[in-house]
């Protein structure tokens, strides 16, 4: 019974950085989820025939969200081995799985890294920023890579080793003490950014500065009540206003 | 053809790259291609000025399931790298303030216009995953690596390309505005600069707090606590 090797998952793993490649509207991920499990599926399956036949079916619709799509990739070649062999889930039962997964892993994900990891490395950024442009740039970039690449690479291992349970109550406690954290962080984070904002170095800036970024943040809290107008067309109009008020002034 | 340019136009294509198709490393934020283009312009003050604006709105706009969200990999690159080439000018405050307004304004346009050249490419890429089953399935598994390539070919060219209209028609049709009517545009820079950091800070904070009262706590502890620390000084 041919076993995946730690190379196949490594190879499978620089893969899953091009999973969006090829995203679109009418399968979304498929393609490049067939391209990150190729390398599993080359050594599964010495049949050059019966690979390709494996491979197009994974081209079917596939979404979640990108950076713990590797758990599922993980979880699915665990699967695959197990199908070589004689056992495991038939094609339909893998759809199965794979829709489960990416459901799954696209609700904490998307809670994880853009909703929450994201602003956090943001904010860290804007906020050292002042102090030297490419130190706020690196700190937001390793911020969030440290995390994004560390998941996207260790998450495989997780995957296959556990299969398809590898999203279970202890993986979700994890990630969701992890969102807790960021939000508070990112909470906090921004408090200090507006202090500084306002006092820059000990120096207040000038009354008229500090009574429009209030007002700014008093629009930002309204319009965060609905999705529509977008946070940029609430800023496009707030620069046409700005553009015209200082014509008329 | 001058050599910032070039790489601002070369950047616009690797953001493109990273910030769906390729890796999705955040290389592709405002904020990191203000530190590269800065950089690259030799004008730091100006680049930052501009990505930290565009950053902040950038941070509250999510790339969610299926949603297309506005393009700031894109918008980020032309409106720092339209800014910074408009700077270079002039050395004058005003003037470069006129600058900078010019830049987030073309940014917050440029990244909504890229919206629709988004949907594009996706549905584009529909063919090329009808096409790369159909090969697999003739025996083909070359097909796999070729879309791909095609895919981020077609991204990285897309992104050049939109890049290098936007800063064409920013430097022919802006430079007189901005010469011209820097006493009004710094004024309307004033005004618009915190009421824009306002905005995008109150979007994030609505994301960080989710009604949680600890955490609205937590946000004005933090902003008192360092106020007082600027204020008074730390011992």
């Amino acid at each position: 019974m041919a076993r995946l090797r730690p190379g196949d998952l490594w190879r499978m793993a620089l893969r899953a950085s091009l999973l969006q490649a090829t995203w679109n509207y009418e399968r979304q991920q498929g393609v490049g989820w067939a391209f990150g499990l190729q390398p599993a599926l080359k050594r599964l399956y010495p049949d050059r025939a019966e690979r390709c036949d494996r491979l197009a079916e994974h081209t079917a619709y596939f979404n979640t969200q990108p950076t713990l799509a590797s758990l599922a990739l993980g979880a699915v070649a665990a699967l695959e081995e197990q199908r070589a062999a004689g056992g495991g889930p038939d094609a339909a039962g893998m759809a199965r799985v794979k829709s489960a997964l990416g459901s799954s892993l696209a609700a904490l994900g998307d809670r994880m890294f853009w909703f929450t990891l994201r602003p956090f490395a943001a904010c860290l950024g804007i906020l050292l920023a002042p102090a030297g442009l490419a130190r706020g740039a690196l700190a937001l970039w390793l911020c969030y890579n440290a995390f994004h690449q560390g998941v996207r690479f260790a998450g495989l291992g997780w995957g296959y080793r556990e299969g398809p349970a590898v999203l279970d109550e202890r993986l979700r406690g994890r990630l969701d003490r992890l969102i807790r954290l960021f939000g508070m962080g990112g909470a906090m984070l921004i408090g200090v950014l507006v202090a500084t904002l306002l006092v820059p170095g000990g120096e207040p800036r000038p009354i008229v500065f500090q009574a429009t970024l209030a007002a700014g943040l008093g629009l930002g809290f309204v319009a965060a009540q609905r999705p529509r107008p977008s946070p940029t067309q609430w800023a496009l109009g707030v620069g046409a206003l700005c553009v015209a008020a200082a014509w008329l002034h | 053809m001058n050599l910032p340019l070039f790489a601002t136009l070369l950047l616009a294509g690797i953001a493109a790259l990273d910030a769906t198709p390729v890796a999705q490393t955040l290389l592709s934020q405002p904020l990191v291609s203000a530190a590269l283009l800065g950089a690259l312009w030799g004008d730091v003050r100006v680049a930052l000025e501009v990505g930290v604006v565009l950053q902040i709105l950038a941070a509250s706009t999510s790339p969610v399931g299926a949603r297309t969200p506005e393009d700031y990999a894109s918008g980020g690159v032309i409106g720092i790298g339209l800014a910074l080439a408009l700077a270079t000018r002039a050395p004058f405050a005003m003037y470069r303030d006129s600058c900078a307004i010019l830049g987030v304004l073309t940014g917050l346009v440029a990244a909504t216009g890229g919206v629709p050249l988004l949907k594009w490419q996706r549905r584009r890429n529909e063919g090329l995953s009808r096409w790369c089953e159909g090969e697999l399935r003739a025996g083909n598994e070359g097909a796999l690596a070729a879309s791909h390539r095609a895919a981020a070919a077609l991204a990285f060219a897309v992104g050049v390309g939109y890049a290098a209209l936007w800063l064409g028609l920013g430097v022919v049709l802006l430079s007189r505005l901005a010469t011209a009517e820097s006493l009004h545009l710094s004024r309307a820079w004033a005004l618009a600069q915190p009421l824009w950091i306002g905005l995008g800070l109150a979007q994030l904070l609505h994301a960080f707090v989710q009604r949680r009262l600890a955490r609205a706590a937590l946000f004005g502890i933090a902003m008192i606590g360092a106020w007082l620390a600027l204020m008074i000084g730390t011992p």
